[in-house]
């Protein structure tokens, strides 16, 4: 061993260099900006395609979409969905879905039973936190799937504009079945562009 | 196949050749253009085509090219004729049908999403093939739904009017309950006159529908078609073993379909003559009870006086440990069972196996000892089958059926299709004896209204005609001379003048049938509850055996005497040895070479011969207290029986009653033990049908509850009384059964037997025949009779467990009585009458019913409320043990 080496060591050791030199990255990234996202407490920004819960949407003035048709049902490839439909007590030959639910467990986010729907009643929203205790509060009911839509009309609106399913609410009353009338009740007036 | 079916089967159209895009094709003369293409396998788009009736033409959908014409012609409603040039492909032929779709698609609502129809439609397929995607001059109709009646729903917005539903109705069925009607602008589907829907509610209109113009209302809005498990089943209401699919969504069932359907439009009409795949009411509306709120989900156990719910495994010990202190301390002949004909095969097979090898005792019985074995045991006696020679092609190519005692339109209404399609397509001549005006009488060529319970004289008059007018056939007789000495012997001190006047009708008549019988190459006798119901009814059937061997119509192929079944597997009880005084495949208790087969084949001693009791002895064992312990499955002799039998103090005595059904029947609320068992949609199996087919019955859903199929519950009763059966399946069962009656399956195709008599008229027929032919009229000095009997809208008790049937048609708890009677007698409908027959009297309301002859009152047999079966009396017949109390005397006063 030369002297100069051993003086280099003699000095590294008295210098402490060992823990300056390892020490360099934490100080180098004391001067960066943080990457580490502070998830809970902080949200990170979603593109409007994201393809999260599912939830069901309202018309405007509160009438449910869904008219029970069950494409859903035949599109989603794991099978995740149920409709079970029957007939609008109040609203004789209008069919709306009595009951409806989606297993998220068995959910694989593809968006299929959005595109299948044909009164744009489904619409996938940016909420994507399941955790629970209880796995069983994973099998979303109706009830559970319009508040979701409810919550995130916003972003649902906005997924089916970023997926091209819908201009927007006026345009989209073209999507709208007009519905044989009832000889019990007639409800709906005839519509404007077959008058 | 064709514009119009040869009306004789036995001329063969003339053929002639025509080319079909560029191949040369043979044809019979006279048929339908579209049927020529779709013979060679081409499938021209028709909405309105269906084989099972004439084309109509109205959808233009099947445009073909004919050489020579510059529009395109309609293929259905052309004739095909020698030397036609016809091109069936192409873009103008495209464009053409195209245009078609569209002008029905115009006027259709683009509801699709709500519309029931949705996936199994044929204009959405059309649409969808021929890429129709924009619409000039869409308009919609705004037509009211039609709700009014209880099993259909009518949505004129979506008609094509295509009339498959009207021609199904009128031509296949001969209901004619639909008519178009202009309303509104548009041609719309109505119940005839614009009337709530009032028909036999067989639904085939919904199944032709190719659109959702016509929907289900007990499916209406539920499902879509793509969301259902479709299984192939059979039904089990009646005889005729009509093939159905059950649809279900978990475990509940949901509508039944049939075979009959817009999408199975292309077939050979020939093809019908062995059924049209329809269905009735019953099948198609009657599921209900299935998935019903009232089922049987858990083994109820008598402790006290209440029954309360029980785990299987307790229950069983207790059923078993029970039986088996029976048979100790009493002899196995102290057990009995009975089982309904409502079992499959397997089941049934089974029973009569626990009984003999399990119990060791040979008191059983099945449902098929209410009437069906009075034909079996004449014509197994007879003619060696013990089952009805002829199937339904028989019967539809029939040229002369004679229907005696016989509501077959209510009773087997697919049987009755098939006269109906005789009478329509055949030209049969059709000869309805019966006290009640039946619509197969309203068809009928010769309708014969007779008084009631002289169908038994009717057959003394019709065998003496053909006596008078020598109708004999000399080659059949002259084999055996002296039976028909014995025979002419027997008949000779008959009057026709006196049966006439007995029976309500002309001696022509008599003579006239008689005579239109004999003559037709083909004649089938048609008889059912009118005779195997009503006292004498084993002596009725071989009397008309004897009508048949005189004219020689035995044996003679499309010939035959026949009956029909009220339950669908009766035949298949009989055939299963479910009676004591028969072993599975009808061979005889005391035979001795087929008691060794069995006994080899199940490896145990058989019950001695002569032991064993029918269902009438025993009853009357369990009133004297001989038989302390009761196997039911499925029956419900407390419901059935009249009070005069006293079923209930009978019941009563037992130590131990065993109920199993479905169902908590009136005999299940007095059970120690009721074990819940499945119905036909939850197991598998077969059941033997009124031809001898035997057909599959296969599990649609899971059971409900804790039922369990009744083969499982039989095997573990006998493995508990300690047998060692090892059947996991249905199909072990059947595997046996293969073993034991090697053919009986026969791959689901009915048997041909051959009726032989040879055996019969030369043993001890001179004897038999001499007491036949001394019927007395039924004397009663009562002004009216009383009559019980099946309607269409039901089945047995079982359908009255259906919500949709008992809408149709609920309980009115009121008498049918003629309208010149309720006249006479000064009664309205709705009014009070007193009914008062020997066995008691009854106050009850009355309703006019005009299918009900004068002097004859109705009371459907399917309900106790009010109690009418308690007015009857019992008659017993002495050789079969079937009991008869369809029938009495009463006395009608207003109350």
């Amino acid at each position: 061993m030369s002297v100069g080496t051993l003086t280099k060591k003699i000095l590294q050791a008295a210098l402490f260099y060992e823990i300056w030199d390892a020490m360099k990255v934490t100080f180098k990234h004391m001067f960066h900006k943080p990457i580490t996202f502070q998830y809970p407490r902080e949200q990170r920004t979603i593109p409007d395609t994201h393809r999260g819960a599912l939830g069901l949407l309202r018309y405007d003035d509160d009438r449910e979409r869904c008219v029970g048709c069950d494409l859903c049902e035949a599109a989603c490839p794991s099978r995740c969905i149920k409709v079970i439909s029957s007939e609008d007590a109040e609203r004789p030959l209008q069919r709306y879905a009595s009951e409806f639910y989606i297993d998220i467990t068995k959910c694989v986010f593809c968006g299929y039973c959005v595109e299948a729907c044909p009164v744009n009643a489904l619409a996938m929203t940016k909420m994507y936190e399941f955790s629970t205790h209880d796995k069983r509060t994973l099998l979303f009911d109706k009830k559970r799937l319009y508040d979701i839509g409810e919550r995130h009309l916003d972003d649902a609106k906005k997924y089916l504009y970023a997926h091209n399913q819908e201009k927007n609410v006026e345009e989209s009353r073209e999507y709208r079945y007009y519905f044989p009338q009832s000889v019990l009740k007639p409800t709906q007036s005839t519509p404007k562009h077959l008058s | 196949m064709g514009l119009k079916p040869a009306t004789n089967p036995e001329v063969e159209a003339a053929t002639i050749e025509l080319t079909i895009d560029g191949k040369t094709v043979t044809a019979k003369d006279g048929v339908s253009l579209y049927d020529v293409i779709s013979s060679t396998g081409k499938i021209i788009p028709a909405m309105c085509y269906h084989y099972t009736f004439d084309p109509f033409g109205s959808c233009g959908m099947c445009l073909v090219m004919q050489e020579g014409k510059k529009a395109p012609v309609r293929s259905c409603t052309a004739k095909a004729t020698a030397g036609m040039i016809i091109r069936t492909e192409g873009d103008d032929l495209f464009q053409a049908r195209k245009k078609a779709v569209e002008k029905h698609l115009s006027v259709h609502p683009l509801d699709c999403p709500v519309c029931d129809a949705d996936g199994h439609c044929e204009l959405q397929d059309m649409a969808f093939q021929h890429g129709v995607t924009n619409l000039a001059n869409a308009k919609q109709k705004f037509i009211p739904e039609d709700t009014r009646s209880p099993v259909l729903d009518f949505n004129m917005n979506r008609c094509i009017a295509c009339a498959e539903c009207i021609n199904v109705c009128k031509d296949v069925l001969m209901i004619d309950a639909l008519q178009f009607m202009k309303k509104g602008g548009f041609n719309q589907v109505v119940a005839k006159g614009d009337l709530p829907l009032a028909c036999e509610f067989c639904g085939d209109c919904l199944a032709v529908c190719p659109v959702g113009a016509i929907t289900n209302k007990f499916s209406k809005y539920l499902y879509k078609p793509w969301q259902m498990k479709k299984t192939t089943s059979t039904c089990n209401y009646c005889g005729d073993g009509c093939q159905m699919y059950v649809e279900t969504k978990d475990s509940e069932v949901i509508r039944v379909t049939s075979p009959l359907s817009w999408k199975n439009k292309w077939g050979d009409r020939a093809e019908t003559s062995k059924g049209h795949g329809g269905l009735c009411v019953k099948g198609r509306f009657g599921f209900e009870y299935i998935d019903a709120p009232t089922r049987l989900k858990q083994p109820l156990l008598r402790k006290g006086n209440q029954l309360t719910e029980a785990p299987w495994l307790e229950t069983m010990h207790a059923v078993v440990d029970r039986f088996a202190d029976i048979r100790k301390k009493h002899g196995p002949d102290a057990i009995a069972g009975l089982i309904t004909a409502r079992c499959t095969n397997e089941e049934l097979y089974l029973f009569q196996k626990l009984m003999r090898a399990g119990f060791r005792t040979n008191n059983l019985d099945s449902s098929a000892r209410y009437g069906h074995m009075n034909f079996v045991h004449a014509s197994k006696l007879a003619l060696g089958i013990g089952r009805s020679p002829n199937d339904w092609e028989d019967l539809t190519k029939a040229k002369a059926v004679l229907v005696i005692g016989s509501n077959v339109t209510e009773t087997n209404p697919l049987t009755a299709v098939r006269i109906k399609e005789a009478i329509r397509v055949f030209k049969a001549q059709v000869m309805v004896f019966d006290s009640a005006v039946t619509n197969i009488g309203k068809l009928a060529s010769h309708p014969f209204l007779i008084k009631p319970g002289t169908e038994g004289l009717v057959i003394d008059g019709l065998v003496k005609a053909a006596l008078e007018l020598d109708l004999v056939d000399e080659e059949n007789v002259n084999k055996h001379p002296q039976a028909f000495a014995a025979l002419k012997a027997a008949a000779a001190h008959l009057s026709l003048e006196q049966i006439a006047s007995k029976t309500g009708l002309t001696v022509d008549s008599f003579k006239e049938t008689a005579a239109i019988f004999a003559e037709a190459p083909r004649s089938v006798i048609l008889c059912a509850e009118g005779i195997v119901r009503q006292p004498g009814g084993y002596q009725n059937v071989l009397k008309l055996i004897d009508l048949a061997w005189i004219t020689g119509k035995l044996g003679k192929p499309g010939c035959g005497v026949n009956t029909v079944t009220e339950e669908p597997n009766e035949q298949g009880a009989v055939d299963m040895g479910v009676a004591p005084e028969f072993l599975p495949g009808l061979a005889p208790f005391t035979d001795q070479a087929a008691r060794d087969k069995v006994a080899k084949a199940w490896d145990v001693t058989l019950p001695a011969v002569g032991s064993g009791a029918n269902l009438m002895e025993i009853l009357k064992r369990c009133r004297s207290g001989q038989i302390r312990a009761l196997y039911v499955v499925g029956e419900n002799p407390l419901a059935t029986l009249p009070a005069s039998m006293d079923i209930r103090a009978a019941l009563d005595r037992l130590e131990l009653l065993v109920v199993q059904d479905p169902f908590l029947t009136d005999t299940g609320r007095m059970a120690h033990v009721v074990l819940p068992a499945c119905t036909y949609a939850e197991k598998d199996g077969t059941f033997t049908n009124l031809e001898g087919r035997v057909l599959r019955v296969r599990q649609a859903m899971e059971a409900i509850g804790e039922s369990v199929p009744d083969w499982h519950i039989m095997t573990a009763l006998a493995n508990g009384l300690g047998c060692q059966w090892e059947y996991e399946s249905a199909n072990d069962i059947q595997t046996e059964i293969m073993k034991l009656l090697p053919g009986y399956y026969n791959l689901g195709q009915p048997r041909k037997l051959v009726p032989t008599a040879d055996a019969y008229l030369s043993n001890g027929y001179a004897a038999a025949v001499a007491g036949r032919y001394k019927t007395a009229a039924p004397d009663s000095q009562r002004p009216f009779t009383l009559l019980m009997g099946p309607v269409l809208y039901h089945s047995g008790k079982l359908s009255t467990a259906a919500p949709g049937l008992i809408k149709v048609a609920p309980n009115t708890g009121r008498l049918r009585m003629n309208p010149s009677d309720m006249e006479r007698l000064g009664l309205q409908d709705g009014s009070s009458v007193k009914l008062t027959s020997d066995r008691g009297a009854l106050q009850m309301g009355v309703q006019q019913d005009q299918s009900v002859a004068p002097q004859t009152c109705f009371f459907p047999e399917h309900f106790n409320e009010p109690p009418v079966k308690d007015l009857m009396t019992v008659d017993v017949d002495g050789t079969t043990g079937v009991p008869s109390f369809k029938r009495t005397g009463v006395t009608i006063e207003k109350a």
